[in-house]
């Protein structure tokens, strides 16, 4: 299993550079601008138009939080989409996985392998962006007052990872269930714009309320407290513990899926009693 | 030995039909052609010996073990080449077959490996996407064969193979066979089929019609050819032991000989032969022409 891991994520090395050096120059896009822009965002932070959107602009952690940060899962989780369903649906559309299963190694093993990889690359790539931005943080502090150290950024950076693994484990195991790479990356794509819309809406619209819990970028932190109060642990572990719910699915799934068949559950070849 | 046994083995994809219940056993040592029509159920039983499709009904054993609740015991034991083969586009072939033989528990023998390439004349050092069918194909042959499995399941082996390149995969398989070592693979083509199978069993519309052993069947064979005639010769004109006519229009006579040849060329001369054909016979054909004599004798 471990060679087959080896295999996995060498084969993202270039994902994670392509994603990682993209990401972190969007944010050094934003942080490198900040001396720039700095007075001028000061006066829009007054606009309701910001406060209603939860936008703060009075410091560079808000500036960058409101700018960057909240985009990281939205942007990685594109790259989320793509690769979680590409493992398994996309691998059986490919004909790949086929050689895979045929080997002496357990389904589950396969799917750990893969899961690992993904898990690995996606916080690789998180370092990437956020050691590409430290040195930029760190000339910008030298000519504006920054109370952001590069090693702060860099954890605020990495603090995108448990969202964009829950939607990779949620995208893993569509992949496993439905039949089609097609079908699984529409599917979690609709979650995805949705989990985003009711975390949006629910925090303009009060009646809507009652839907925040359930969308997963409710326990991701993108305001400027992260940088003051630190990563929450609460959050983080809900998501985590969302990851690994919709592994152990994506594992009870492949386990069960009749490979190259292309069916959906319903059609599959059931056992009869 | 037992190597392969299925009791009633039937796979459905809703109301479709994938096999129904094919009763088989391939013994040890034996070289087992399974063949059939596109479509008819060749691969879907390879891949339930495989645990890669999960029967609706029946059971399937292979080395005496349960396919479904001991399959990575069995795929130990499996070398298995794919009838549509399909490679990571930029991996390099030499990579992939590490990445395989990774995954055996016992090492894979590198000098086997290597007599495997050279033998096949494959290039090992390029990118999967670089390469054509036919070497595509030998990248597979060289991953099923490599680890010297008991057991190698293989499907279409000759696919996109060059007739020089087709007789190596034949002499590895006698070779196997010679080593004790059991084959069970597909095909459509008859004189390979003829030379290395002991036994052949014929699928259709996902059910096993016959197994039969392949001298049995050649014995029975039978040639198809097509005579044109300067004369048309009467309607009994081959009615000759050994001889059935089959159609005919105008001068054109179709005849299906087995022992009559030499007869019915004496016959054709008569009436002043101007060409004759041979045609192609699928050995479903002369599987079906054998069970019909079968049960005429009974």
């Amino acid at each position: 299993m471990l060679n087959l891991f080896k295999h996995e994520l060498f084969s993202r090395w270039a994902a994670v550079l392509g994603w990682g050096i993209g990401l972190g120059a969007f944010g050094v896009m934003y942080t490198s601008i900040f001396p720039q822009v700095a007075d001028e965002v000061s006066l829009l932070a007054d606009l309701q138009i910001y406060a209603a959107l939860g936008i703060d602009l009075t410091s560079f952690e808000a500036f960058i939080a409101s700018t960057t940060i909240q985009f990281v899962p939205i942007l990685l989780g594109i790259y989320a989409i793509i690769t979680s369903t590409a493992t398994l649906a996309g691998e059986e559309d490919d004909g790949t996985l086929e050689t895979l299963v045929a080997m002496p190694i357990a389904r589950w093993q396969i799917v750990t392998a893969k899961a690992a990889a993904i898990a690995v690359a996606l916080a690789l790539t998180l370092l990437l962006a956020g050691l590409i931005n430290a040195p930029v943080l760190a000339a910008v502090s030298q000519t504006v007052e920054v109370d952001v150290a590069p090693g702060q950024l860099i954890a605020v950076v990495l603090s995108g990872w448990p969202i964009v693994l829950a939607f990779t484990m949620i995208g893993l195991f569509l992949s496993a269930l439905l039949p089609t790479r097609r079908a699984a990356s529409l599917t979690l794509a609709v979650l995805f714009i949705a989990s985003y819309f009711a975390e949006n809406l629910s925090g303009m619209v009060s009646s809507l309320e009652a839907i925040k819990p359930f969308s997963l970028f409710t326990y991701f932190d993108s305001s400027a407290d992260v940088f003051r109060e630190g990563v929450r642990a609460g959050d983080a572990a809900v998501l985590l513990a969302v990851a690994v719910v919709f592994f152990g699915l994506a594992l009870w799934a492949f386990h069960r899926r009749d490979l190259t068949v292309g069916a959906w559950p319903w059609q599959r070849p059931q056992p009869e009693s | 030995m037992v190597i392969i046994q299925t009791h009633d083995l039937s796979v459905y994809y809703g109301s479709h039909r994938g096999i129904k219940d094919v009763n088989l056993a391939v013994e040890q040592g034996e070289v087992f052609g399974f063949l059939g029509p596109n479509g008819a159920g060749k691969t879907t039983t390879q891949r339930v010996l495989l645990d890669i499709i999960r029967p609706t009904r029946g059971s399937a054993q292979v080395f005496g073990m349960d396919c479904q609740q001991e399959g990575v015991a069995i795929r130990e034991r499996v070398g298995y080449l794919p009838g549509e083969l399909s490679l990571y586009p930029t991996m390099r072939g030499q990579a992939f077959l590490d990445l395989l033989a990774s995954m055996r528990p016992d090492p894979v023998d590198p000098a086997y490996r290597q007599e495997l390439v050279e033998r096949l004349n494959l290039d090992p050092s390029r990118r999967m996407k670089e390469y054509s069918r036919g070497n595509k194909q030998k990248i597979g042959i060289v991953a099923a064969f490599m680890p010297r499995p008991d057991l190698l399941i293989l499907d279409e082996p000759t696919s996109g193979l060059d007739p020089l390149m087709q007789q190596v995969v034949m002499e590895l398989v006698l070779e196997a066979k010679a080593e004790g070592r059991t084959v069970f693979f597909s095909s459509h083509i008859l004189p390979e089929v003829q030379a290395v199978c002991d036994r052949v069993g014929i699928i259709r519309d996902g059910e096993l019609i016959a197994t039969e052993r392949v001298e049995a069947l050649t014995e029975q064979q039978f040639k198809r050819v097509r005579l044109t005639l300067r004369d048309t010769p009467p309607t009994d004109a081959f009615t000759l032991e050994g001889v059935t006519e089959t159609d005919r229009t105008d001068n054109t006579v179709r005849l299906e000989v087995t022992t009559g040849l030499e007869a019915a060329m004496q016959q054709a001369l008569t009436y002043g032969l101007l060409d004759i054909d041979t045609l192609p016979v699928t050995l479903e054909e002369i599987f079906m022409a054998y069970y019909s004599e079968e049960q005429t004798h009974a």
